[in-house]
C-alpha cells in the first residue's frame, strides 16, 4: 500500500546518477542496490506486479540513513526518503522487516527507547528553559549532557530537564515510516514540553529538532514555546558574552555538519562558533555544510552495526584528507557514531565538552 | 448506533491528465487519488465518531479502487462500499448523485452524510446538494467544526463575507472545507486489520437501477469538448502609453468579431 504520493517520488527518477555518487551508504557498500534511485526501481516494479515485496527488498529499504544527502542533490526534485519510509511501514505491516528492527521496536514499546533499558535520569527544576536531550544522548552520551547542562549552568541559564522525558517519535519514524504509533508519541512528547508552561525548549538532538519543527505542525502538535537546537543556544550564549572563553589554541580542527540540522535548517555556523570558542583552529572538510557526508545514526547502528561504522570510517576519511587531526561534533548520534571507527592518531571531540574546558 | 456516511471520490492526478482527441479527460491513463476535500469529511467522521457511531466510506468507480478503500479502513473507516459497473461510466453529477443515492436508500439508516466541498477534476460541487436532493434531506455546504449531539449537527459554515453558526436536524448532507481537517495517518495494526476487512461490492443491478437511469443515458449534461488553454500567449509587444494600447485592444476586438 505504497501511497501515490511516495510512487510520484519513486518513478520520477531520470537517472541522473547524482544520488548515486551522494548517498553514503552506496560509497561504503558498493551496492547498486543501495542507491535511492535503486530502491525506487524496486517499489516502482513492485507497484505494478512484477515482484513481490520480500524480505530481501525491505532489507534494502532499511540499508538507508533517511540523511537527504539524495534529496539534497536530486536533479529532478525528488526526495526518496518518503518512499523509503513507507517502504519501511509495508514491511512492518507485512512482518517482512528485518529481525534486528522488529527487536528496537519492541524496544521501543517497552521501554521508550531503542536501547529497551530505563533510560538515566538527568532530572532538574530550573525555570527559564526546557532542555530536551533525547534518548540517543540520554542513554548513551552521559559525557555531553552533563557537559551540555554545566554550560548552561555556568551561563547562569536556570534549565528544566523533564523526570521521565517522552520519545520525540523520531526513532520510531526512522524505524516504520510516519503511522499513528509515530504520531502518539508526538502527542505525549508536545503535552508534556506543553505542561512545563516554558517558552523555549533548547533540543540537544537534531532528529528530534527535525520532527518536532517539520511534522508536529502536520499532525497538529503544537509546541507553545520555540524549539531551538543546543547549538544555535549555545552560539547565542557565546554571542551574549555569558559564556567567557580563555585564549588557547587547541590546534586544527574540522567540524562534522551534522546531515538533519545542515539539509533541513542550514545550520552550520553555530558549530563552528562553538568550535572557535572552544580553542580550535577550524578547516572545513570538501563534504561540508548541506553537502556534507552522514556518519550514520544511532537507530541504523543499532540495527546494522558493520555498515554503519563503514560509514563513520568513510567520514573519517573526509577528515584525512585535510590536514586536521580533530573532528568536532555537537550531536550524540553522530558522536556515537564516529566513536565507533576513529582511526589511531585522530581524535573524537564533543564541541560542549571540549568549550567546557576552555571557559574563563 | 450512529452512521455517518462519507461519500469519496478517486480523482486523477492533476499533474498527470491527458484528454484525447476530442479533447476529453482520459481517466484510464492518469493515477488514481482521493479527493482532498473527500479525505477532510473522511477526518471529520472520524473526530465524531464514538464507541455508538461507526464511519463508512463510500465510492463510486472502477474495481481497481479496492485496495485504496482498503487504505482508508485502514485510516479509520469502519466499513467501505465500492459502486463499480461499466454502465455507470460517464455520469454527470445528476447520474452520480442519483447512483450514490439509490446507494444510500438501500444501505438505509444514515444519521449524517458527508462529502467533500467539490472534488479537484469537476470542481463543480454539485454532488452534495443533488444527492440531499435525490434523499429528500436537508444540505448544508462549505463547512467546518462539526459536532453532533441530540440528533443535531452544529457547524460553521464558511460563507464569503463570515461564519455562519447552524444547527441541524439530523439526519442531513453537509460538505466539508477541504482544508478544515487533515486526514489521520493509519496505525500499523489499522494497516493490518484492514488487510483482513472486505470492501462491499455493489452494482446497478444490486441497487435496482435501470440501464437508462446510469451512465451517460442517465446524464443530464454532457461533455462535449474540453479545450486546452494556451499559457504563456501573447499578441504582440507590451505598450506603455494607454491610448495606443487601448486602441490595440480594439482593433484586437474588432479582428476578433
Amino acid at each position: 500500500m505504497i501511497s501515490q504520493n511516495a510512487l510520484h517520488h519513486a518513478e520520477k527518477c531520470r537517472f541522473c546518477f547524482m544520488c548515486r555518487h551522494l548517498c553514503p551508504v552506496q560509497l561504503q557498500t558498493g551496492r547498486e542496490i543501495n542507491t535511492p534511485r535503486a530502491k525506487g526501481l524496486v517499489l516502482s516494479m513492485v507497484s505494478k506486479g512484477a515482484e513481490a515485496y520480500d524480505q530481501a527488498m525491505a532489507q534494502t529499504m532499511y540499508e538507508c540513513l533517511l540523511c537527504d544527502a539524495c534529496v539534497n542533490d536530486c536533479a529532478t526534485g525528488y526526495q526518496p526518503p518518503i518512499y523509503i519510509r513507507e517502504a519501511r511501514t509495508e514491511a512492518v505491516v507485512n512482518d517482512i522487516a528485518p529481525a534486528e528492527v522488529m527487536a528496537l521496536i519492541e524496544n521501543i514499546e517497552a521501554t521508550g527507547n531503542i536501547y529497551g533499558m530505563e533510560k538515566p535520569s538527568f532530572a532538574q527544576n530550573g525555570e527559564e528553559i526546557l532542555v530536551y536531550l533525547g534518548e540517543v544522548a540520554s542513554c548513551k552520551e552521559e559525557g555531553m549532557v552533563k557537559s551540555f547542562l554545566q554550560l548552561l549552568q555556568k551561563a547562569g541559564v536556570s534549565a528544566k530537564v523533564l523526570e521521565n522525558e517522552p520519545a520525540s517519535g523520531a526513532m520510531l519514524g526512522d524505524l516504520m515510516g510516519y503511522v499513528d504509533e509515530v504520531v502518539q508519541q508526538a502527542k505525549a512528547c508536545t503535552a508534556a514540553i506543553n505542561q512545563t508552561g516554558l517558552k523555549t525548549v533548547v533540543v540537544l538532538d537534531s532528529y528530534d529538532v527535525q520532527i518536532m519543527k517539520q511534522k508536529y505542525p502536520e499532525w497538529g502538535c503544537e509546541i507553545q514555546a520555540d524549539v531551538i537546537t543546543a547549538t544555535a543556544y549555545i552560539a547565542q550564549l557565546l554571542e551574549s558574552g555569558k559564556l567567557q572563553v580563555a585564549n588557547v589554541n587547541r590546534g586544527l580542527a574540522a567540524c562534522h555538519d551534522d546531515d538533519r540540522l545542515a539539509r533541513t535548517f542550514y545550520e552550520f555556523a553555530p558549530i563552528r562558533a562553538i568550535a572557535k570558542a572552544a580553542g580550535f583552529e577550524v578547516t572545513e572538510m570538501f563534504n561540508k555544510e548541506r553537502l556534507a557526508k552522514s556518519c550514520g545514526s544511532a537507530v541504523a547502528l543499532a540495527y546494522m552495526p558493520k555498515i554503519v561504522t563503514q560509514i563513520a570510517a568513510g567520514r573519517w576519511e573526509d577528515l584525512m584528507r585535510t590536514e586536521a587531526k580533530i573532528m568536532v561534533t555537537a550531536n550524540p548520534q553522530a558522536y556515537l557514531c564516529l566513536s565507533q571507527a576513529i582511526p589511531e592518531g585522530y581524535q573524537l571531540v564533543d564541541a560542549y565538552t571540549a568549550l567546557l574546558s576552555n571557559l574563563k | 448506533m450512529f452512521r455517518i456516511l462519507v461519500c469519496v471520490k478517486a480523482i486523477p492526478n492533476t499533474t498527470e491528465v491527458s484528454f484525447d482527441a476530442d479533447g476529453k479527460l482520459q481517466r484510464s491513463s492518469a493515477e488514481l487519488q482521493w479527493n482532498v476535500a473527500d479525505l477532510a469529511a473522511l477526518e471529520a467522521a472520524l473526530t465524531l465518531r464514538t464507541p455508538e457511531s461507526t464511519v463508512t466510506v463510500l465510492t463510486m468507480g472502477p474495481q481497481k479502487l479496492e485496495m485504496p478503500l482498503k487504505e482508508l479502513l485502514a485510516r479509520g473507516a469502519d466499513e467501505a462500499i465500492l459502486i463499480t459497473d461499466k454502465s455507470l461510466a460517464g455520469s454527470d453529477t445528476y447520474a452520480t448523485a442519483r447512483v450514490l443515492a439509490a446507494a444510500v436508500e438501500k444501505l438505509g439508516g444514515f444519521d449524517l452524510i458527508l462529502c467533500g466541498k467539490q472534488s479537484l477534476d469537476g470542481d463543480t460541487g454539485q454532488i452534495p446538494g443533488m444527492l440531499a436532493a435525490a434523499l429528500n434531506m436537508t444540505c448544508i455546504t462549505n463547512t467546518e467544526n462539526l459536532a453532533v449531539s441530540n440528533q443535531q449537527c452544529a457547524l460553521d459554515r464558511i460563507l464569503e463575507k463570515g461564519i455562519q453558526k447552524l444547527t441541524l436536524d439530523l439526519p442531513c448532507v453537509v460538505s466539508v472545507q477541504p482544508y478544515a481537517y487533515t486526514l489521520r495517518l493509519p496505525g500499523i495494526m489499522a494497516m493490518r486489520k484492514a488487510r483482513e476487512k472486505t470492501v462491499l461490492m455493489l452494482n446497478t443491478q444490486d441497487l435496482d437501477l435501470s440501464p437508462e437511469t446510469c451512465g451517460q443515458s442517465g446524464s443530464l449534461t454532457k461533455v462535449v469538448k474540453i479545450h486546452p488553454m494556451r499559457h504563456g500567449h501573447r499578441n504582440g509587444p507590451k505598450e506603455a502609453d494607454l491610448a495606443v494600447g487601448t486602441a490595440r485592444i480594439l482593433t484586437l476586438l474588432k479582428e476578433v468579431k
